[in-house]
């Protein structure tokens, strides 16, 4: 009986050492380094799409939210008053605060294929927009989040419900949109005007 | 009947506030050899950004009138200079230095604007030619 108890402890201490040894020898192999990943994102829409269908009609939105008109009537003064005017405003900042980022994929072509320049000799064709793109990408970078942060100033005005500070923030939008434009759509144009 | 009344009203709403533009080149839009001195009466006047917006009558040489519909700079931009949306006043004479659209001869971008009263801004949006009005 005793000879048995032994027998069966010297399977086991066999059968780990086996597990241990065999453990050692043949190391699990090593998982091979992640490819680089295709981004899970798909632009369909050109970067002149994006300007022309998403970020134009909604920045609009928002500037001529506010503002002042004379006419015959006299001075009138626009503003957004109901909740639901407001609501409506931030929506459109929104739209074009989070449009900043479409912008940021930088595989989104300039403009659809064969597109040419919207003022030739004035504005580059697209084949120059990609180029100076490709050249300067943190420059691209740079000022399409100094746009966005642009927004950040409207969408408080509009949380503030306070229509000067959303009519002031309007033109800090301008200007930056003006900086990325004059850098990377017409910059030939922005130089022979100095 | 419903669907016209629709249409009509969609297209005031369209047009009660300045119709966008696309933010292109100076040269890309108006003509830095085409310079305009417009003198006639204000119509109506948009104070909003990016770009402010003047309206104007002009007689012509026949006795015909012609509207002129004028870019500004920001109206924050002008404010620094001095001019006020109050400055303006539907009816009032008006002076305006500035250049010709190219695809609309009845648009232009205004640099300088004289008032009634005789006082003088420069009203340009960035890029436009280097002629020295803004001094």
């Amino acid at each position: 009986m005793k000879y048995v108890r032994c027998l069966h402890a010297a399977a086991a201490i066999a059968l780990i050492a086996a597990s241990l040894v065999a453990g050692c020898a043949a190391p699990a192999p090593e998982k091979p380094p992640p490819a680089a990943a295709a981004p899970p994102y798909r632009p369909v829409a050109s970067i002149r799409e994006v300007m022309n269908s998403v970020i134009d009609p909604s920045v609009d939105e928002v500037w001529n939210s506010v503002g002042s008109t004379v006419d015959h009537k006299g001075l009138t003064d626009r503003a957004p008053t109901a909740d639901d005017d407001w609501a409506q405003v931030r929506r459109h900042a929104l739209i074009v605060s989070e449009a900043a980022n479409l912008l940021l994929m930088h595989d989104r072509p300039v403009a659809p294929p064969g597109a040419p320049s919207l003022a030739p000799g004035v504005e580059l064709t697209p084949e120059e927009i990609r180029s100076l793109i490709d050249k300067n990408p943190e420059g691209w970078d740079f000022y399409v989040q100094q746009f966005q942060d642009s927004l950040t100033p409207a969408l408080a005005a509009i949380d503030a419900k306070n229509a000067q500070a959303l009519f002031d923030a309007g033109e800090k939008i301008d200007e930056t949109c003006e900086n990325c434009h004059a850098t990377f759509w017409y910059p030939k144009a922005v130089a022979s005007s100095r | 009947m419903k669907k016209t009344t629709l249409v009509l009203f969609a297209a005031g709403v369209l047009c009660a506030v300045q119709p966008a533009q696309a933010h292109h080149a100076f040269a890309a839009e108006y003509d830095s050899d085409k310079p305009v001195t417009l003198s006639g009466t204000l119509t109506k006047m948009d104070w909003v950004n990016p770009h402010g917006w003047l309206y104007m009558d002009t007689k012509q040489p026949d006795g015909t009138v012609k509207h002129w519909t004028i870019e500004t700079s920001g109206p924050n931009q002008m404010s620094r200079r001095g001019l006020k949306k109050t400055d303006f006043k539907a009816g009032m004479s008006v002076t305006v230095k500035g250049y010709q659209g190219i695809k609309d001869p009845a648009l232009a971008n205004g640099r300088t604007l004289v008032l009634a009263d005789g006082r003088s801004f420069y009203i340009g949006s960035v890029g436009g030619p280097n002629d020295g009005a803004d001094r």
